[in-house]
């Protein structure tokens, strides 16, 4: 009797393994998918993608390597072409370049101050889920990946394929933001003093 | 600033490189410094504060968005179209 695996069996083994590794991501996934489409239909169509994709190329994934770095890489990778796609019928005129430099201006004033009380006022929750899909998708993927889903500024540059000092400062203006947003928003509450100059 | 001399970052510094810090992505000396400085500064530590309490916020939006048992069927079902026995 030689050594080698039936092909059977070794299929067998792998697809266990991609259960076993790589469907419990999905949620996370999912989430990840959301947060860049903004939409639930399209984020059930990225979802579906990346898992097929996934799937298909189990076998160049490394194991002990972080399987939900390696998921969230091909999610992005799916919405980007989908965007892609979709920017050939919408002309979306050079956007993210102009966001890319306004987050390399390191100047931006703290939201704190005055309204370091309203972290304790307003119920964040609904808030910041909805600053979150408001904020310009550059930052957006930065904050969902390391804000939300707790990756490293490493992790989160290897799954948006840019330098970690991208991911620093997409984070910081992205931050930013959304302290700007639920100012706004503890305002329109009537949670904090209006600016007196709009009285 | 309000620090003893025992501190050696200065207020500018440490509230420049709070996010980091939150973050843990600085080196052992730095975030020893920074932790330090907090420690006894009584200007700066609001400011952590304020900042921790907003990321502790955005990391708990994070549980609220479970995939829809929808979702879930159709990836297994796709899946299953190609080989995969779930």
């Amino acid at each position: 009797m030689t050594g080698t695996v039936p092909a059977a069996e070794l299929h067998r083994v792998d697809a266990r393994r991609f259960e076993v590794e790589a469907l419990p991501w999905l949620d996370d996934v999912y989430r990840f998918a959301l947060s860049m489409t903004r939409d639930e239909s399209d984020a059930d169509d990225v979802v579906q993608e990346t898992f097929l994709r996934a799937y298909r190329s189990w076998h160049t994934f490394e194991p002990g390597s972080e399987c939900r770095k390696w998921l969230f890489t091909i999610c992005r990778n799916v919405f980007l072409r989908l965007r892609e796609r979709d920017r050939r019928r919408v002309d979306y005129g050079g956007e993210d370049a102009q966001l890319e430099a306004l987050a390399s201006e390191q100047e931006t004033q703290s939201s704190f101050g005055e309204n370091a009380e309203i972290l304790s006022h307003v119920d964040l929750g609904p808030a910041l889920e909805r600053a979150i899909g408001e904020l310009p998708d550059v930052f957006r993927s930065a904050v969902v990946l390391v804000d939300v889903e707790g990756m490293a500024y490493n992790e989160a540059a290897s799954v948006l394929g840019v330098p970690v000092g991208t991911i620093r400062s997409r984070l910081f203006r992205g931050r930013r933001l959304l302290q700007d947003s639920l100012v706004v928003f503890a305002r329109d509450a009537g949670l904090t003093a209006r600016d007196p100059c709009e009285v | 600033m309000y620090l003893t001399e025992t501190v050696a970052m200065d207020c500018y510094d440490v509230v420049r490189q709070l996010w980091d810090f939150l973050d843990g992505e600085l080196t052992d000396e730095s975030m020893d410094a920074i932790r330090a400085h907090l420690a006894q500064c009584r200007q700066c530590y609001p400011q952590f504060d304020f900042e921790r309490t907003f990321l502790d916020a955005l990391a708990a939006t994070r549980r609220e968005h479970p995939a829809p048992n929808m979702v879930r069927r159709k990836v297994l079902a796709k899946l299953r179209t190609a080989g995969l026995d779930v």
